[in-house]
């Protein structure tokens, strides 16, 4: 796959302040990216000198092969949804989109059907002709994801677009950008902070966390750099307690305790620092050890395993 | 309700690619500015107080030329001289608006990540700024050719009220732009301007009674639109050649110049999100 970003110890100061340090990471056609961090990383200072807005004080980055010092030619293949975008609320959302297709060149007419076109996709098309000021946030979040797609962007940046969404909303916005990814074969970076919608959409992760990258690849990757300790609740009828713990007895890397107040469930745990299988895999073997010994299972459920327990680790390791 | 994007129509982004070099992206944001300005109300409410203003001061004129208080020469010059003034400084006001008001309203991050040049993107908002000065020069029309019948002036004035005139709103834009692009906040920005106007206009309004010694010369001469209007004066009531008082004219056009070089070199510098030349 081509790639389409690449940010090399990509570094941004204020004065003696660093908001970004050495960060590189790179994002190929058709993927998502999501750029994670807490308020304050330095996800959107990352983006606004991806996307040509701020100027870094060191580093390089390249955009549809474009070198950073390429600035307008970088602008004609992205498309940007800023954080907290703006928009001239006595416009209508034909006007703006026409307008902004005319900024990158097109003609009248192209503009006209491109901005149709894009309205139909984010479901807008019946309020074309309507004033922005009369939009939701969630129509607008939609609306700033149009604009961002009409000069048919190599990469799209996305900061927060899904900040202040209902859920609905959210999963709206979800949509449009997988089908940015896969209908146009184009690249999304992704700024948020809401890991599920990270999970469930996003083929790549960039942890950042003071401005450095602490974390990168795929999600199951990141959770796997992150070593986090596994653990799992197993919770089998009250009588077959004690047939699990002696199937249980055959793991010798596990860990069983009982959970306070709830005698018919146990808390196991993997201890394994260093041995390179992965805890995952361990608990995937417990599970078919029970179920094979005829205990039924009424509940199991794995903690640690998700990207927002790799994310606190993380970020609040390298706080301390 | 599923959303999906589809895929883009075949040739677009041939299109966007080449299309800078097709198209004049100053003249893509001067016609999305204009409308702005006209469209969303602001523009009118301006002319309409201009407008007010205007006809207050040719009914208060025409009763004094009435009265052989004022010659009728005088007479046009004083309207003249107003609709001049003012309409430049309300340019002033507009330009002011022009990036701290896309700062503010969190619409200026938008247009940076497009292709168009910033000095573009300047060049755009001082061509809708002049639009108010030449609607106000416009609305003044009727009332010089009122004042000015029998007098055989009209042409003279209002040719000398459009070149004067778009000469001292081009430095004025120019000057509100570079308010503009130095202030985070419009608030700043326009209180900024409206006291540089006040600065400006005050020195014009000084009677004529007063004592004229170098150093109302010397500011009569500093202040753009004093000079500007001094130079109106001269032709229109002293009966000058357009030769003559030319000096007038040194300090409006060095505005312009020095307004105009100074957005041109450091516009890219300056429109920025955050304010400064060395922001961001």
């Amino acid at each position: 796959m081509t790639i389409t970003v690449e940010a090399m110890q990509l570094t941004k100061q204020y004065g003696g302040r660093s908001a970004i340090e050495d960060v590189s990471f790179t994002a190929s056609q058709g993927e998502i990216v999501g750029l994670l961090g807490p308020n304050g990383a330095g996800k959107t200072t990352t983006i606004r000198l991806l996307t040509t807005v701020l100027e870094p004080t060191s580093g390089e980055f390249s955009i549809a092969g474009h070198r950073s010092t390429a600035a307008p030619e970088i602008r004609r293949s992205i498309g940007v949804l800023p954080e907290s975008s703006g928009y001239p609320s006595h416009q209508t959302g034909g006007e703006y989109l026409r307008y902004h297709g005319r900024l990158y060149g097109l003609s009248r007419s192209q503009a006209r059907s491109a901005s149709a076109e894009l309205l139909a996709s984010v479901g807008l098309a019946e309020r074309s002709r309507s004033s922005i000021s009369t939009y939701s946030r969630g129509m607008r979040q939609r609306l700033g994801i149009a604009r961002a797609l009409i000069n048919d962007p190599v990469v799209v940046f996305l900061d927060e677009p899904t900040l202040g969404l209902d859920p609905a909303g959210q999963a709206q916005v979800l949509n449009i950008i997988r089908s940015i990814a896969k209908a146009r074969d184009a690249t999304v970076v992704l700024s948020t902070h809401v890991l599920p919608e990270v999970e469930e959409v996003c083929s790549k992760v960039v942890i950042l966390n003071h401005g450095r990258v602490v974390a990168s690849g795929s999600v199951g990757e990141v959770i796997k750099t992150a070593l986090i300790e596994q653990s799992a609740q197993l919770r089998v009828p009250l009588d077959l307690v004690e047939r699990a713990r002696n199937v249980l007895a055959g793991f010798p890397d596990l860990t069983i305790d009982q959970a306070a107040g709830q005698p018919d469930v146990l808390i196991l745990a993997v201890d394994r620092p260093g041995t390179g299988v992965a805890p995952g895999e361990v608990m995937n073997e417990v599970l078919a050890a029970i179920t094979a010994a005829g205990i039924p299972v009424l509940r199991f459920e794995l903690e640690g395993a998700r990207l927002s327990d790799a994310f606190l680790k993380m970020t609040s390791e390298a706080v301390a | 309700m599923t959303l999906q994007v589809a895929p883009p129509a075949v040739g677009m982004s041939e299109d966007v690619r080449a299309g800078a070099e097709r198209q004049s992206g100053w003249l893509v944001v001067a016609e999305q500015e204009c409308r702005d300005l006209w469209t969303s109300g602001r523009g009118l409410v301006l002319l309409f107080l201009f407008s007010v203003l205007l006809s207050a001061v040719t009914y208060l004129t025409s009763t004094n030329q009435a009265l052989n208080f004022l010659e009728q020469r005088e007479s046009v010059n004083l309207v003249l001289q107003f609709a001049v003034a003012v309409g430049v400084l309300a340019t002033l006001v507009v330009s002011a608006d022009g990036i701290s008001g896309e700062r503010e309203r969190g619409t200026l991050e938008t247009l940076l990540v497009t292709p168009v040049p910033r000095r573009s993107i300047i060049a755009g908002k001082l061509i809708a700024a002049l639009s108010l000065w030449f609607a106000t020069f416009l609305v003044s029309i009727p009332y010089v050719w009122v004042l000015a019948r029998g007098v055989g002036i009209l042409g003279q004035a209002l040719a000398l009220g459009l070149c004067v005139g778009t000469l001292v709103a081009i430095g004025l834009g120019c000057i509100g732009l570079l308010i503009s692009a130095v202030c985070n906040s419009n608030k700043t920005s326009i209180a900024a301007s409206i006291f540089l106007l006040l600065i400006l206009f005050a020195p014009t309004q000084l009677p004529s009674g007063l004592p004229q010694g170098w150093f109302f010369e010397v500011l009569l001469r500093a202040n753009p639109v004093a000079s500007g209007l001094a130079y109106i004066s001269s032709m229109l009531v002293e009966g000058h050649s357009w030769t003559q008082d030319l000096s007038f004219l040194i300090t409006p056009l060095l505005t312009a110049i020095i307004a105009g070089g100074a957005l041109i070199l450091a516009g890219p510098r300056l429109v920025r999100l955050t304010r400064g030349v060395n922001a961001g």
